[in-house]
């Protein structure tokens, strides 16, 4: 019997090993990012695990979520985009947290041109590993086909700075992007990548239990890149649907209230099935 | 035949240059609610259209008003009663009509 009881422990830490290791992932989500006609834009933003609908983790609150719109060669305006935040509750089949959602009325987004979302949330301690992170995540939308500031820097901390349009994409697209940190390169940055497999469901505030990939391998489930000398990455994408690109620890905050800190930049892209 | 051969050439180059997709003209207008209607125009490459000329149009065609698009790519104008139309004229091959029934808050 003890011995019965041994080895079920065994297969169980076993189990529990081989739950993969896949990537935090702040998600900044609106089911269309290229848009005919401006019209309201349903948002969510979740700090999940979007490959597998896994574990959804507290972001530590809302510090900024704004639009820069730019329409050709125009100025960039900023629009702030806070008093639309909602808290929501968030669940994934195995797990809920507190997350945020927002409904942006078409008056804000009805103009054609660019609108680069930026996302700032808050601090997410992660016990485990005894350190901190921050995803700052922005996600590009165009209305109306008038291009405008998609491949120009925000100025944010951390970001990822796309060379293709990344609401323009078509399956088997290469995605070219920069990492930057207060707005220089950097060599060799790390990069996780991942498929959103489990769409969000936005009347449940979830994602549902199966996936649209069957990933044979845990490195497949994410996928790791490095930037080269410039801090270019380049990803070819194989299937339509949403990608997420994390560039880890490229930030300038290192360390918050005496702990070390990961602050991170995201960008997510769209690719459609040429039909 | 001569003049079926540059019908055919004409009708070539015609179909050429409504084909331009790398610059393609758009325009696009809201009612603000307040007795006035905004367009707001570029191009597909995100070119300015300042300076495009904007032609506003009564259900007949006839010309009510007429303006250019300001440094901002937009035109303002006083919406017009009955029906109407916009018309947005970068010269040939680069033209865009938006109908006022299309025109919304």
């Amino acid at each position: 019997m003890k011995k019965g009881l041994f080895a079920a422990f065994a297969l169980l830490a076993v189990v529990a090993m081989a739950i993969p290791a896949s990537a935090h992932f702040m998600m900044v989500y609106t089911p269309e990012i290229a848009l005919d006609k401006g019209k309201d834009m349903d948002f969510r933003m979740v700090f999940t695990h979007p490959a597998e609908a896994g574990h959804t983790m507290n972001m530590g609150g809302v510090k900024e979520f704004y639009a820069m719109f730019q329409r050709g060669d125009s100025k960039a305006k900023k629009i702030d985009l806070m008093p639309y935040v909602k808290e929501i509750k968030w669940t994934n089949p195995e797990s809920s947290n507190t997350a945020y959602s927002a409904m942006l009325p078409k008056k804000l987004v009805r103009s054609m041109g660019d609108y680069t979302f930026v996302f700032v949330p808050g601090y997410y301690y992660e016990e485990e590993e005894g350190l901190y992170m921050q995803q700052i995540a922005k996600l590009i939308a165009n209305v109306g086909g008038i291009p405008g500031n998609w491949a120009e820097p925000v100025g944010l901390p951390c970001e990822i700075v796309p060379l293709i349009k990344p609401y323009g994409m078509w399956t088997g697209n290469v995605f070219k992007g920069q990492i930057l940190s207060q707005g220089k390169p950097v060599p060799g940055a790390e990069v996780e990548v991942e498929y959103m497999s489990h769409m969000p469901n936005l009347s449940k505030n979830g994602m549902p239990a199966k996936s649209s990939v069957n990933y044979p391998h845990d490195c497949m489930v994410t996928q790791t890149i490095f930037a080269d000398a410039q801090g270019y990455v380049t990803f070819g994408i194989p299937k339509a649907g949403w990608w997420g690109f994390a560039a880890l620890g490229v930030g300038p905050m290192t360390e918050y209230k005496g702990k070390e800190m990961s602050q991170d930049a995201v960008l997510w892209v769209k690719a459609v099935d040429m039909k | 035949m001569k003049k079926l051969m540059i019908l055919t050439l004409t009708l070539a180059a015609l179909a050429f240059a409504a084909t331009a997709f790398a610059h393609s003209p758009l325009c696009d207008c809201f009612d603000n609610g307040d007795g006035t209607v905004t367009c707001e125009g570029g191009f597909s490459d995100g070119s300015s259209a300042t300076g495009v000329k904007m032609y506003v149009k009564d259900g007949a065609g006839k010309v009510l008003q007429e303006g250019a698009m300001n440094a901002d790519s937009e035109y303002n104008f006083k919406k017009p009663e009955g029906s109407y139309s916009v018309f947005f004229d970068a010269g040939e091959g680069h033209q865009v009509t938006v109908n006022g029934s299309d025109i919304v808050e």
